[in-house]
């Protein structure tokens, strides 16, 4: 080295200050470390079972395609990783550094490093072996491959690293920690559409994937392997520019990272200035919505419901569940031809169970409510204006997911006694919630994956499969006339009677679940309140 | 004189434990009144069954003349509340915070926002209006609190240590606020441990203990021959006596 005050490089420090918060953070507890252990012994596992697969996988036709896609995945699941479990790793926040005297480039190093310890790389390393020896043939294969598995592993990591930090502002803040309550439900959803994408492919084939992995393969880190496969089929041309592609997308992200990095150490903390930027668009944006509701009560009400489903994070949780189960369920079994035009009830009932637990919702805030209710007539204002906010989402959202799974099935002659069905159960759903709303209320703890408040899981279960079915048994009648309509001789010129028939009868029931649910409202404010103030 | 807020034998027990054991408490209308005890006093849990947001096992209230439980219309709409422990709608800003609440109490949309605007500006949260209020200060949350329970005009305000966790400034807006609300007349009920703000806000002082009241009348009245509120306030509640001379006696001094 010929400049001789340069510093010792500081990557062996960094990267055993990680193995140390590692071993640190098993110290903590045993019930920590059991989990860590316990984790990482699946997750080898799963990576070895893996690692089998694809090996078996190993000169069939497809093998590129399931390889190419295994690496895209793979690299998506890194880019947002650190935006669901920000605080899974300290070293992730190079805030904690930024006192030291350290120069952008040897820190980017470093932290690099520091980054290729734990299990998510190992596991990621051991994925990307069996891709490589899945493709690879011939030894000129062999030598590309130990250079794209090194080129796809540091992609995928400083992916990671290259989006934390730009957006640790966002981590750190509470709209991170709100984003984190919504992480269970990306998994939810996502394990759904894989077994979904699993079932297709043990129907039709792995020649499903062809299309996606032929535009896959040249989107880093997926390009690394399918410069691989390039190789050994002998498309050195099309393996280099694949190489290059990877080379760049590196390049790329570590210069992002290195700039975000000296941005985030060079300039003050904004973490404890006022800003009121961001809500002055969202005044913006839902002035239009309050010109639409009513006034009075009725809007006033509706108007802060259909604000808390967008920025309440367990609300948003609650209904982006039900709005994507909902849906999932009746269309993706009509794709697959299992389906019938009667699971599309299934979203009516999904999200009629938005209608339960209404003053839980609202935590230790309902005195705000109960300050305002002094009459049975205040208390039904009240649950009107909260099922007609339900309304204005789930009313459309069931018609077109009704209508949308008939169109998948052509069974268009159904269309009108489903929608009625549909309609019915809605009505039925907006009924008995309001009821145990008022009967069964219980508290939902902040800040926490918990639904419930200790001491209250059996008032929940009361609440809402009772409440189910309450629900199913009150559209006994709807579901009675279907199935007269579908096996009586002349009962098919009658099933467009269901459509009207199926709505007005949930319309009924929807008035007289209010009407019933506003009195004991109205009586028992203090008990509700302290059953919705607990935990 | 006439009461703002009557209290007939108020009883309330949590299981075993006795919250508030039959109090009677006449606070007169158009006072600065303060509700004085140590933690765990039951001040809490009178003012939130004056307030009717925990129903008493026995006893009554009267707001102005209107039984709590009997009559809640009459009684909701004369009084503002702010109470302790209890979240607000805090996904809304500040802003859409006051305008619901005025709303619901069903005042016309253009008179909401004209108050909610003065109002932010007394308290000088104008320029935190469009924030969310999850993203406000302890301070912030008192105040928009506040505005919240005075944006409908009561004759009666309630206000859970209202002080409590409150930077100098943001207390010295809130007390200017609450003066001038007293000085036409209407009446506040406040509860505090903090005797010296009480000695220097209150007109009017009821004096809170293992859930009975030990004293109450105007500041002279229940200061006594006492020089201060807090050495009044110690004897009352038998704290002032005990002597710790004998207890300790190691600490301090040096030696082991």
């Amino acid at each position: 080295m010929s400049d001789t005050t340069a510093p010792a490089s500081i990557t062996p420090v960094v990267v055993r200050l990680k193995l140390s918060l590692l071993r640190n953070g098993l110290r903590q507890s045993g019930g920590r470390r059991a989990a860590y252990v316990a984790s990482a012994v699946v997750a080898l596992l799963f990576a070895a079972l893996q690692l089998l697969g694809l090996i078996t996988l190993r000169g069939d036709a497809h093998a590129v395609s399931v390889v190419v896609l295994l690496v895209a995945v793979l690299g998506l699941g890194w880019a947002v990783m650190p935006l669901f479990f920000p605080s899974g790793d300290e070293t992730l926040d190079p805030t904690r550094l930024v006192m030291l005297p350290l120069r952008p480039q040897p820190l980017v190093r470093a932290l690099l490093a520091a980054s290729l310890v734990g299990i998510g790389p190992v596991f990621t390393l051991v994925l990307l072996v069996g891709s490589v020896i899945a493709v690879a043939h011939g030894a000129a294969a062999y030598v590309t491959a130990v250079v794209s598995v090194a080129l796809a592993l540091l992609i995928c990591v400083a992916l990671a690293r290259a989006v934390a930090t730009a957006n640790i502002r966002l981590l750190t803040s509470r709209r991170g920690r709100d984003l984190a309550v919504l992480s269970g439900l990306v998994i939810a959803v996502g394990v759904q559409l894989v077994n979904f994408g699993a079932q297709r492919l043990g129907t039709s084939g792995l020649s499903q994937l062809d299309p996606a992995a032929q535009v896959l393969r040249w989107v880093p880190p997926a390009s690394a392997v399918g410069a691989v496969d390039s190789v050994s089929k002998g498309s050195y041309g099309l393996a280099a520019t694949q190489l290059v592609l990877s080379v760049c997308a590196l390049g790329g992200l570590l210069l992002l990272w290195s700039r975000s990095l000296t941005k985030l150490m060079t300039a003050p903390d904004g973490s404890t200035l006022q800003s009121a930027e961001p809500a002055a668009k969202d005044k913006a944006s839902t002035g239009g919505l309050a010109r639409l509701l009513p006034s009075g009560r009725t809007g006033t009400v509706m108007e802060r419901s259909l604000r808390y489903v967008w920025r309440d994070p367990k609300t948003k949780a609650a209904w982006v569940t039900s709005l994507a189960i909902g849906l999932i369920v009746p269309v993706f079994n009509a794709l697959q031809g299992t389906g019938s035009v009667y699971f599309a009830c299934f979203a009516a009932g999904m999200l009629g169970i938005q209608m339960y637990n209404q003053f839980g919702q609202d935590t230790s805030a309902f005195w705000m409510v109960a300050m305002t209710i002094s009459t049975t007539r205040d208390a039904y204002v009240e649950l009107r204006a909260r099922a007609l906010a339900l309304l204005v989402i789930t009313l459309p959202y069931a018609a077109l997911v009704t209508v949308l799974t008939t169109a998948l099935l052509g069974d268009w002659s159904r269309l009108p006694e489903v929608l009625g069905l549909s309609f019915a159960l809605l009505g039925a759903m907006l009924a008995t919630g309001a009821w145990t709303s008022a009967r069964f209320p219980y508290s939902i703890p902040q800040g926490t994956h918990k639904n419930v408040a200790p001491g209250q899981a059996g008032l929940a279960w009361i609440s809402i499969f009772g409440g189910m079915i309450s629900a199913a048994l009150l559209c006994s009648p709807v579901i009675a006339l279907t199935i007269w309509s579908n096996v009586s001789a002349d009962g098919d010129q009658w099933s467009w009677v269901l459509l009207p028939a199926g709505a007005g009868y949930g319309a009924a029931l929807t008035y007289a679940g209010l009407r019933l649910a506003a009195p004991g409202t109205a009586r028992r404010l203090p008990e509700i309140l302290a059953a919705v103030s607990k935990g | 004189m006439t009461s703002a807020v009557s209290v007939r034998g108020l009883w309330k027990r949590f299981g075993q434990q006795v919250a508030v054991a039959g109090i009677d408490l006449e606070l007169p209308a158009g006072k600065f009144i303060g509700l004085v005890g140590p933690n765990g006093a039951g001040k809490t849990t009178t003012l939130s069954m004056v307030t009717g947001l925990l129903r008493p096992d026995q006893g009554s209230v009267s707001v102005v003349g209107h039984d709590v439980w009997a009559d809640p219309v009459a009684v909701k709409a004369r009084i503002g509340v702010l109470p302790e422990g209890l979240r607000l709608f805090e996904r809304l800003s500040g802003r859409e915070l006051l305008g619901y609440s005025g709303r619901l109490r069903g005042l016309p949309g253009a008179e909401v926002d004209k108050r909610a605007t003065q109002l932010l500006d007394v308290l000088d949260l104008a320029g935190a209006q469009h924030k969310l209020v999850v993203d406000y200060s302890t301070g912030m949350r008192k105040k928009i609190g506040l505005a919240a329970a005075l944006l409908h005009n009561p004759e009666v305000l309630f206000l859970d240590e209202p002080f409590e966790g409150v930077d100098p400034v943001s207390a010295q807006t809130i007390r200017g606020v609450l003066e001038r609300y007293t000085a036409s007349g209407a009446t506040v009920v406040f509860s505090s441990h903090v005797m010296e703000l009480v000695e220097s806000l209150c007109d009017w002082v009821a004096v809170m203990a293992a859930g009975r009241i030990r004293a109450q009348g105007t500041l002279a009245e229940v200061r006594g021959e006492s020089p201060t509120l807090q050495q009044a306030f110690l004897e009352l509640v038998g704290a002032g006596a005990r002597d710790h001379g004998a207890d300790l006696d190691w600490l301090g001094g040096g030696t082991r």
